[in-house]
């Protein structure tokens, strides 16, 4: 399959990449896949460090005598957010600066969900690292960061898991004709990150013949958009994520792209969530967008 | 009588101490604000005993209590934070142990804080290696800072407070069998935990830290104890205490003269440690006056608002239902848990002068536990207040001072520790099944 090329005038750029800076692997992997892409497409990188301060300093339930102590350790482990987010900052700016990226770092405090949400308004997509704990001080895993960013990002969100992807051109286009999952295509290819790449539409459903409609209505879709992807129809009883991730290992995908949270919080509570499965367990990069 | 609504102020501040802490923190870190809700619930108090028969000499009494309490409060903590061990050792269990039975002892010399302030950083170094160390904090909550002040007035807050209405010093030895089965069950308890993590731990794959450098570095060597002429002051003060508790009565009389001799006494030993102790002892505990200052201002609202509150359970405590030794461990033990434990002990006390009262013999009064600690049915119910109040002080981080001071030194070393729900998971796993061998045992 040859790489696809957009008609001419319909592909924006992503101009302007955030990504959220701690110390985990994903992370690590984030950074680099952010510097890629701004290569590839002449952006600019902003690395967000965030000092968790609200949660910090957050009410506690203790005996007498125990505000004294709360105030001191608040203000040790402020002390050491600091002195963390210098760290990091100071490594994304060398990484770019020998990539010869454009970037900035923001220090920011506050929640970081919110801290995140509120700076992503201001560019065109953000990398986090899927094992990246933003709550660092105070917990050990920060699950509410990742719920409420992948519920409520209001751009592309790309989480990058913690081990190395086999560099390649494949894309996997998760496609179940909803309108999440036609917004997310179409944000991909916008995005510009679809060009040159090797699109592959995947369905996963029940029924054969319902698939192989959805799946065709995708291929046609970005044909429209001057891109040519070849369909994968797969009629599977496993659970989504579960056959999705098999078939882009077996295109050997670098990258898939879904729909996030295409279903109600209803049915994710009695089924379970796609997306949630999805993060948890691939090990391939991940756009989602809403 | 005591009419109830003289005793709302006590229960809405002793909630108010709780709840407040933590939905609005920090409005509550203001020493300034705190003072100010405390004299705003004892206004209620203040007016109510200014037309009560003996309403004055009521707070006046309280006023010398208030001061006592403070006076040794503030003298075993400056004595305390004047010692230090410094130096390296490895976390193995029979180490941590050892540290954890030590502190089961030295709790009841220099208070339960006092023994949490020498021991939990030397521990945390000690274990600043390990994965798996959310177990040790945890231990040492409830025997340390809990567990091990059972066994004289110093020991815990509570215990003092009775020691200041009356109760003789060494009477809290009687309670020898009770410290021995909690903190032996939960040492045992402690060695097989520990010693099955430092198992798991030495098959995970080797790195160079499984924790973070601890933010507060503290420096290594050979162990030693610093500031140890503390020691002497220690017993200085532990001496003015027991020969003024003992024999005051006798030689200065029961009011202000000897109320003053014996704060005299114990601050005389303050100043004199925190004269003495080297700075560099004073930095690496962090000694800073803020828990005094703390307690001392939100104490004025429990001991005023109290005043009531005792009368009111002295008068009707035979018919509120709690009769029998194991009723009384329960329910101080339960309040304590989730209040703080003084003010508790006191309560449950008194309750106990009204039932004993009603038991025959002399009628007992909330201001002299001495004659409950004598009464054949007083000594039980008192027994059971003080082994509930200052036992289950460890069931949450808000029934004793030194549970959250514990927690938040352990994670300024980068320890994690347990969440409020998670430290109660815990507590109810292993103290609970304790507590109700203690109540089958003893009560």
């Amino acid at each position: 399959m040859s790489s696809s090329e957009p008609r001419a005038g319909l592909t924006a750029m992503a101009k302007s990449l955030l990504v959220g800076l701690e110390d985990s692997a994903g992370t690590d992997r984030a950074t680099e896949l952010a510097i890629e892409i701004a290569q590839a497409q002449g952006a600019r990188l902003v690395g967000l460090a965030i000092i968790d301060e609200p949660d910090i300093t957050a009410g506690a339930a203790m005996g007498i005598g125990g505000s004294s102590y709360k105030q001191d350790r608040d203000k040790i482990l402020i002390e050491d957010a600091h002195r963390r987010a210098r760290e990091h900052e100071e490594l994304f700016e060398h990484r770019c600066k020998k990539a010869s990226v454009p970037a900035r770092v923001l220090e920011v405090s506050g929640r970081p969900a919110e801290m995140i949400l509120e700076e992503l308004q201001h560019h065109d997509m953000v990398l986090l690292g899927r094992d990246a704990n933003f709550r660092f001080e105070t917990q050990a895993a920060d699950t509410r960061t990742w719920d409420l960013v992948l519920h409520r990002a209001s751009r592309p969100l790309i989480v990058v898991p913690e081990n190395e992807v086999a560099s390649s051109n494949a894309v996997a286009l998760a496609y179940d004709g909803s309108v999440a999952a036609t917004r997310a295509m179409r944000s991909f290819v916008s995005s510009g990150l679809a060009r040159g790449r090797e699109l592959h539409v995947v369905t996963v459903h029940e029924n054969g013949a319902t698939g192989w409609e959805i799946a065709t209505e995708a291929v046609q879709a970005l044909e429209e958009l001057g891109y040519k992807a070849q369909l994968h129809n797969i009629v599977s009883v496993l659970p989504l994520a579960k056959a999705l991730l098999q078939t882009a290992a077996s295109v050997n995908a670098s990258l898939i792209v879904m729909g996030a949270f295409a279903h109600s919080r209803l049915r994710h509570l009695f089924r379970g969530s796609a997306t949630q499965q999805l993060v948890e367990q691939t090990t391939i990069p991940l756009f989602l967008t809403h | 009588m005591t009419p109830f609504w003289a005793v709302l102020p006590f229960l809405v501040y002793l909630l108010g101490i709780a709840v407040v802490p933590i939905f609005f923190g920090h409005f509550w870190e203001k020493n300034r604000n705190k003072l100010i809700v405390a004299l705003l619930v004892s206004l209620p108090v203040f007016l109510y005993l200014s037309s009560a028969p003996h309403g004055g000499a009521l707070l006046g009494r309280t006023a010398l209590d208030y001061l006592s309490f403070m006076a040794l409060l503030t003298a075993l903590f400056t004595i305390s934070g004047g010692i230090c061990l410094r130096g390296a050792l490895v976390g193995s269990p029979l180490v941590n142990t050892a540290f954890l039975a030590v502190g089961s002892v030295i709790g009841s010399l220099v208070g339960t804080t006092g023994a949490s302030v020498l021991l939990i950083r030397p521990l945390l170094r000690a274990n600043d290696r390990r994965a798996y160390a959310t177990h040790i904090v945890v231990f040492f909550i409830f025997i340390v800072s809990n567990g091990a002040g059972l066994l004289t007035p110093l020991g815990d807050p509570p215990l003092f407070l009775g020691f200041l209405h009356g109760v003789p010093f060494t009477w809290t030895l009687r309670l020898l069998p009770h410290w021995a089965l909690v903190n032996g069950a939960l040492l045992a308890l402690f060695a097989v935990i520990d010693r099955i993590q430092f198992m798991r731990e030495r098959r995970l794959p080797r790195r160079r830290s499984h924790t973070p450098a601890p933010l507060v570095v503290e420096a290594a060597g050979r162990l030693q104890l610093q500031g140890t002429l503390n020691l002497v002051w220690l017993a200085g003060m532990v001496g003015v205490v027991f020969l003024v508790g003992s024999f005051g009565e006798r030689y200065l009389g029961d009011g202000v003269l000897r109320a003053a001799v014996q704060i005299a006494g114990t601050l005389l030993f303050a100043a004199l440690s925190y004269k003495t102790t080297r700075p560099e002892v004073h930095e690496v505990n962090r000694f800073s006056w803020g828990p005094v200052i703390e307690v001392a201002v939100v104490f004025v609202g429990v001991f005023v608002t109290m005043i009531p509150a005792m009368s009111f359970l002295g008068e009707r405590g035979s018919t509120l239902g709690i009769t029998k030794p194991w009723q009384f461990f329960w329910a101080s033990g339960a309040l304590s848990s989730v209040l703080d434990n003084a003010p508790t002990y006191l309560t449950f006390a008194s309750l106990a002068t009204g039932v004993a009262s009603a038991a025959g013999g002399a009628v007992l009064s909330p201001d002299n536990l001495g004659a409950l600690a004598a009464h054949p049915v007083g000594r039980e119910l008192l027994t059971a207040v003080s082994c509930g109040a200052v036992l289950m002080g460890a069931v949450t981080y808000m029934g004793n001072g030194p549970n959250f001071m514990v927690k938040a030194i352990a994670e300024q070393h980068r320890m994690r520790t347990p969440s409020f729900l998670g430290y109660t998971l815990w507590s109810f796993a292993i103290l609970i099944p304790i507590f109700l061998v203690v109540s089958h045992v003893f009560f």
